[in-house]
C-alpha cells in the first residue's frame, strides 16, 4: 500500500496537472471572457466616458476635463432641467398608476380564470405582441386617434356633441401619459400574471372554505400575495416612461419637452455635452437603484418580457 | 375552484383593457386601405393605393433594406456574446456574478437613449465614424439582454443533468456543448434571435443617436412623423407592425411553447 | 474488467452563505473500500450525504477533500469524462432530441471512444445491449415516447454499453411503480452477475439495498454509520439509528445486568429480563437501548416462562400477508408485533405473554 500515494503524484502529473477546481475556472474563462470582454468595452467603458464628460465643461466649444459636480447641481437647481426632471418623473409616476390599474384585471382574469395551460399560453401571446409591436406605430396611432381630425374629434363632431375639436386632447400633458401608459400596460400585465400564477389554488380554496366572500379573498390574499409583482412592474413602467422621448416629441405639447429631449438637444443643437452626460449619468444612477429597490421583489417575480 | 369575482365581470373588464390595446393599432392596418387622402375619417373605400405608393419610393425601400441588414447583424451580435452570458450564468458561480447578471440585465430597465448617448460619447472619443456598423454595435450591445433572459431561462428549465449525463458518458466540453446544450436550448435560441431581430428592426433611440449618413426604416418613419404625415405612413407602419407580430409569434411559440409542453 | 473503488476521508463542504459559517458537512470524511465487482448499495435518507458521495465519485462533484481512488490510482483530480464509470441517473437524464438507440450510441460516438468503437462495432453494440435491457422494438422511440420503466432500461442499457468498469446508480427506481421496481431489482441483479462490473447503488429504500446488494453502507448526516451484509446490518445494527432505519423494530429503554451464558443479560424499563448481544462492549447499570424486530416477536402460552414480556393488546390492524399488532407494555412503553396472518388472532384489550430469543435481541448503546 505505500505505493499508492507515489502512484497517485505520478497520475497526477500525467493528467494534464490541473485539478478539478482549475479546470472549472477555465471552462469558466472560456464562456465568459468573450462577453465580459464586450460589456466592457461597449458598456463599461462607454458609461465611464459618460462620467468623465459629466464631469467636466465646456469652453467656446472645446471639452475641458474636469473634476466638478457643477453640471449636477445645475441639472437639480437650474430651469428648465429641474422643472423638466420633475415633470417627467410626474409622468412616468401616472404612467406606473395607470398602466397598474388597467393591468390588474387582465392578469386577473388570466391566472384565475383561464383554466387550460393552452390558453394562458394563446393570452400571453396576444398580450405580448403589442409590447414588441413596433414603437413608433404605436405613438403614431394615438396622434392620429387623438388628432383635431382624429377619431375622437371627428366622430364627436359628427355626432354633434362638440362643435370644434377638443383641442387638449393632443399635443398635451394628457396625450403624452395616454401614449406611454398604453405603451407600457403590456408589460404590467406580465409582471402582475406572474406574481398571481404563483398563488395556489388550495390558498383560495381554503379562504373560501374558511367562509371568505371573493371581496375578502380578493382583499386579504390575492391583493397582498401579488403585490410583489405589482411593484416590480411599477418600478419597470415607471422608470421606462421617465426615461422615454419619442412619445412627448410626437404626441406632446410644447411644455412637455421631456428630459430625453433635453439631451437630445444638447447633444444636437447646443453641443453642451457634459450636461447631457449627466443627465445621462443620473438616469443610469436612477436606473440602478430602482433595479436594486425591485430587486427583493424580483426574485419572485421572473418576468420575461 | 380558482376563480375570484363574477366572471362576467372581470372578463369584460380585461376584454375592454385587451380592446384598447389592440383597437389603435387596428385602426392604423385598417386606414392604410383607405382609398382616400386624409389619415382618418372618412374611411372612402377599400384600396391597395398606398401600398403601391410604399413600394414604389425607392428611398423608403432603401430605408427597409438597411433596417434588415442592421437588425441581422446586430441579431448575430447577441447571440454570439448572450449565449455564452447564459451557459456561464446557468452553470457557474463566480465572484461579482450578481453584479455581473445586473450590468447585463441594465439594458431592460434603461431607456434606449441612455445606451445611445454612452456610445455616442464613445465613438466620439475614439474618432469611429457613425454609420450603419456604429448602430450594430449599440442595438447588439442592448439586445444580448433578450437572448441572455430566454436562453437563461431554458437553460434553468432543461437542468443540468443531461449536461452531466454527457460528461459522464465521455464527451468533451465541445461535444456537450454541440450535442447536448445546442439541440436542448434551440428553440430557446431561434425564438430569442426573432425577437432580437423585430426589435432591431424599428428600435429608434439607439438608433436615432447613432445613425450616420444612411438611414434604416425607423429614422425614415421618425422624420416623415415629424414632417406632415401622409397616408402612405399607414401602409408603411401596417408593414412594420405585420412583420414585427410575425416575427414575435413564431419567436415565442418556439421559446416558450414547446418548452413547456415537452418531456 | 471491473475496479475497485476506495475513498478516502471524503469531505464535501456546502457551499459557504456567510462568510464567518462553518459550512456544514455534505460528505463528512468517508472512507469506503468497494472491491472489484462488487454490488454496494449507500443507503440513507434525504440529505443524508449518499448522492453528494456518489457524485464525488463519478467527479460530477469536487471533494473538499480527500482522496478517491480506482484500483488503487488516486482518481480525485481525474476529469468525470476520463473516468471509466457510467451513471445511471435518478431523473434517467437521457437526450430528449435523440432517439433510444442514438442515446445509447452517445458514449459510444465521441471523440474519447471512436478508436475503440469502429461504426460497425457501435451498431451491433447498440442492437446488443438494447436486446439485453429488452428493449430492442424501441430503437427508433424518442425518449418521450417510453414509459419510466422503458427510460430507465434504456438509461441502464447507455450506462453498461461501453461496458465501464464502474456502474454508479443515484436512486434509479425512485420514480417507478411498487411492481416495477421490483422487476427491475431482479433486473439489476441479473446485470450484475451477467456483467461482473462493480455496482455502487445510492438509495433510500432499505428493502431494495437489502435484497440487491452485496454489501450496504448505512449513512447519515454525511457520515457512514454502518457498512456490512444486508445481513450484518439488519441482525446486527451497530446504533439505533441503523436498527431503525432497516426495518419494523422496537427500541425499549433498559439497563445492562451483566453477561449471563454467552448473552448480556437486560432488564428493561418495563419489568423484564431478556438476553441478547451488544453492539459494542458496555458495562452492568448502564443504559441501553434493546432492539427488537417486530417479526421476531411471538405469543406464547400465558402460564409460560415468567421472564416473557407482559403486554397488552391496544390495536390490530391488518396489513395483507401480516397482521400488525400495537401492545402496550406496563410501563406504558409501546411495542410493534407482527405475525403471519394465519395464526389465530389476539383481541384488542386481551394480555400477552411475549418471547423472543436473544439471536433477535439487540442491545444498543447509542
Amino acid at each position: 500500500m505505500t505505493a499508492v500515494p507515489e502512484r497517485a503524484a505520478a497520475s497526477r502529473r500525467r493528467g494534464a496537472g490541473l485539478s478539478a477546481q482549475a479546470r472549472d475556472r477555465r471552462r469558466l474563462t472560456l464562456w465568459l471572457l468573450p462577453p465580459a470582454l464586450w460589456f466592457f468595452v461597449f458598456m463599461i467603458i462607454p458609461y465611464l466616458i459618460m462620467l468623465h464628460y459629466s464631469l467636466g465643461r465646456m469652453d467656446d466649444l472645446r471639452f475641458i476635463p474636469d473634476i466638478s459636480l457643477g453640471n449636477f447641481v445645475k441639472i437639480f437647481t437650474v430651469e428648465p432641467y429641474a422643472s423638466v426632471i420633475l415633470q417627467s418623473a410626474q409622468n412616468g409616476l401616472m404612467t406606473a398608476v395607470f398602466s397598474t390599474l388597467l393591468a390588474y384585471p387582465v392578469a386577473l382574469v388570466m391566472a384565475l380564470h383561464m383554466k387550460s395551460e393552452r390558453a394562458r399560453f394563446f393570452m400571453h401571446i396576444l398580450i405580448i405582441l403589442p409590447w414588441w409591436a413596433s414603437y413608433l406605430v404605436k405613438v403614431y396611432a394615438w396622434r392620429t386617434i387623438l388628432g383635431s381630425s382624429g377619431l375622437v374629434n371627428s366622430g364627436l363632431l359628427s355626432l354633434g356633441a362638440i362643435s370644434e375639436p377638443l383641442e387638449f386632447l393632443l399635443y398635451s400633458r394628457f396625450s403624452v401619459v395616454l401614449t406611454l401608459t398604453y405603451i407600457f400596460t403590456p408589460f404590467a400585465i406580465l409582471s402582475i400574471y406572474a406574481q398571481l400564477e404563483r398563488i395556489p389554488t388550495s390558498l383560495i380554496e381554503a379562504a373560501r372554505n374558511l367562509g371568505a366572500s371573493d371581496w375578502e379573498i380578493f382583499r386579504r390574499v390575492i391583493l397582498p400575495m401579488s403585490l410583489p409583482g405589482v411593484l416590480a412592474g411599477g418600478v419597470i413602467t415607471f422608470s421606462l416612461g421617465f426615461g422615454d422621448f419619442v412619445a412627448p416629441v410626437l404626441v406632446g405639447g410644447p411644455e412637455d419637452l421631456m428630459i430625453n429631449n433635453i439631451v437630445i438637444n444638447l447633444l444636437g443643437v447646443s453641443l453642451d455635452r457634459p450636461l447631457g452626460s449627466a443627465i445621462g449619468v443620473v438616469i443610469v444612477a436612477l436606473a440602478a437603484v430602482l433595479l436594486t429597490v425591485a430587486n427583493w421583489a424580483e426574485r419572485r417575480t421572473q418576468v420575461r418580457v | 375552484m380558482r376563480q375570484v369575482g363574477s366572471p362576467a365581470l372581470m372578463w369584460s373588464l380585461a376584454g375592454a383593457v385587451m380592446a384598447f390595446l389592440y383597437l389603435p393599432i387596428a385602426l392604423v392596418v385598417l386606414f392604410s386601405f383607405n382609398s382616400g387622402e386624409s389619415l382618418g375619417l372618412p374611411f372612402e373605400g377599400f384600396s391597395l393605393r398606398w401600398y403601391g405608393e410604399v413600394l414604389e419610393n425607392r428611398q423608403i425601400l432603401r430605408a427597409a433594406l438597411n433596417a434588415f441588414l442592421v437588425a441581422i447583424a446586430s441579431t448575430v451580435v447577441a447571440v454570439v456574446f448572450g449565449l455564452p452570458t447564459a451557459i456561464a450564468l446557468d452553470r457557474y458561480d463566480f465572484p461579482g456574478k450578481s453584479v455581473f447578471r445586473r450590468i447585463v440585465l441594465l439594458p431592460i430597465v434603461l431607456p434606449g437613449i441612455i445606451t445611445g448617448v454612452a456610445l455616442l460619447g464613445f465613438f466620439v472619443m475614439m474618432r469611429i465614424p457613425l454609420s450603419l456598423w456604429t448602430i450594430i454595435l449599440g442595438l447588439g450591445t442592448a439586445l444580448i439582454c433578450i437572448v441572455v433572459t430566454e436562453v437563461f431561462a431554458r437553460l434553468q428549465q432543461v437542468g443540468r443533468s443531461q449536461a452531466e449525463a454527457a460528461r459522464n458518458l465521455g464527451a468533451n466540453e465541445i461535444e456537450i456543448f454541440f450535442r447536448v446544450t445546442l439541440p436542448a436550448i434551440s428553440s430557446a435560441l431561434i425564438g430569442a434571435m426573432l425577437i432580437a431581430f423585430s426589435i432591431a428592426l424599428d428600435e429608434l433611440a439607439i438608433t436615432y443617436l447613432l445613425t450616420g449618413r444612411d438611414n434604416t426604416l425607423p429614422m425614415q418613419l421618425w422624420s416623415m412623423l415629424r414632417r406632415q404625415v401622409t397616408p402612405e405612413i399607414n401602409a408603411i407602419a401596417t408593414l412594420v407592425v405585420l412583420v414585427s407580430l410575425v416575427l414575435v409569434t413564431v419567436g415565442m411559440v418556439l421559446s416558450r411553447g414547446r418548452g413547456r409542453r415537452g418531456p | 474488467m471491473a475496479s475497485s473503488i476506495d475513498t478516502q476521508d471524503l469531505v464535501k463542504a456546502y457551499p459557504r452563505r456567510h462568510r464567518h459559517e462553518t459550512p456544514p458537512l455534505a460528505a463528512d470524511h468517508i472512507n469506503l473500500s468497494i472491491r472489484a465487482g462488487e454490488f454496494v448499495s449507500l443507503l440513507g435518507s434525504s440529505g443524508c450525504g449518499k448522492t453528494t458521495t456518489l457524485r464525488m465519485i463519478a467527479g460530477l462533484e469536487t471533494p473538499t477533500s480527500g482522496r478517491i481512488l480506482e484500483d488503487a490510482r488516486d482518481i480525485t483530480d481525474t476529469a468525470p469524462e476520463e473516468r471509466d464509470m457510467r451513471m445511471v441517473f435518478q431523473d434517467y437524464a437521457l437526450f430528449p432530441n435523440l432517439t433510444v438507440a442514438q442515446n445509447v450510441a452517445f458514449g459510444l460516438t465521441l471523440r474519447r471512444a471512436r478508436r475503440r468503437f469502429p461504426g460497425s462495432e457501435v451498431k451491433r453494440r447498440v442492437g446488443q445491449f438494447l436486446e439485453i435491457v429488452r428493449m430492442e422494438g424501441f430503437a427508433d422511440r424518442k425518449p418521450h415516447q417510453l414509459s419510466g420503466g422503458q427510460r430507465q432500461r434504456v438509461a441502464l442499457a447507455r450506462a453498461l454499453v461501453t461496458e465501464p468498469a464502474v456502474v454508479l446508480f443515484d436512486e434509479p427506481l425512485g420514480a417507478l411503480d411498487a411492481g416495477l421496481r421490483r422487476d427491475m431489482q431482479f433486473e439489476l441483479k441479473r446485470l450484475h452477475s451477467e456483467f461482473g462490473t462493480t455496482f455502487i447503488y445510492v438509495t433510500h429504500d432499505q428493502e431494495e439495498a437489502l435484497g440487491m446488494s452485496d454489501r450496504i453502507a448505512v449513512m447519515r448526516a454525511g457520515r457512514v454509520e454502518q457498512i456490512g451484509t444486508p445481513e450484518e446490518v439488519y441482525n446486527a445494527p451497530v446504533n439505533r439509528y441503523v436498527g431503525a432505519f432497516m426495518g419494523k423494530t422496537n427500541i425499549l429503554t433498559g439497563s445492562v445486568l451483566g453477561p449471563q451464558k454467552g448473552h448480556l443479560q437486560v432488564r428493561l424499563a418495563s419489568g423484564a429480563d431478556l438476553a441478547g448481544t451488544a453492539a459494542a462492549a458496555v458495562s452492568p447499570g448502564a443504559e441501553v437501548g434493546v432492539m427488537v424486530r417486530a417479526d421476531r416477536l411471538a405469543p406464547v402460552p400465558d402460564s409460560a416462562a415468567d421472564s416473557a414480556l407482559q403486554a397488552k393488546v391496544r390495536e390490530r390492524l391488518f396489513v395483507g400477508a401480516q397482521i400488525e399488532y400495537l401492545l402496550a407494555l406496563p410501563n406504558g412503553e409501546s411495542l410493534v408485533m407482527n405475525r403471519p396472518a394465519g395464526e389465530p388472532l389476539l383481541e384488542t384489550g386481551q394480555q400477552v405473554a411475549l418471547t423472543i430469543g436473544p439471536a433477535d435481541v439487540r442491545i444498543l448503546t447509542s
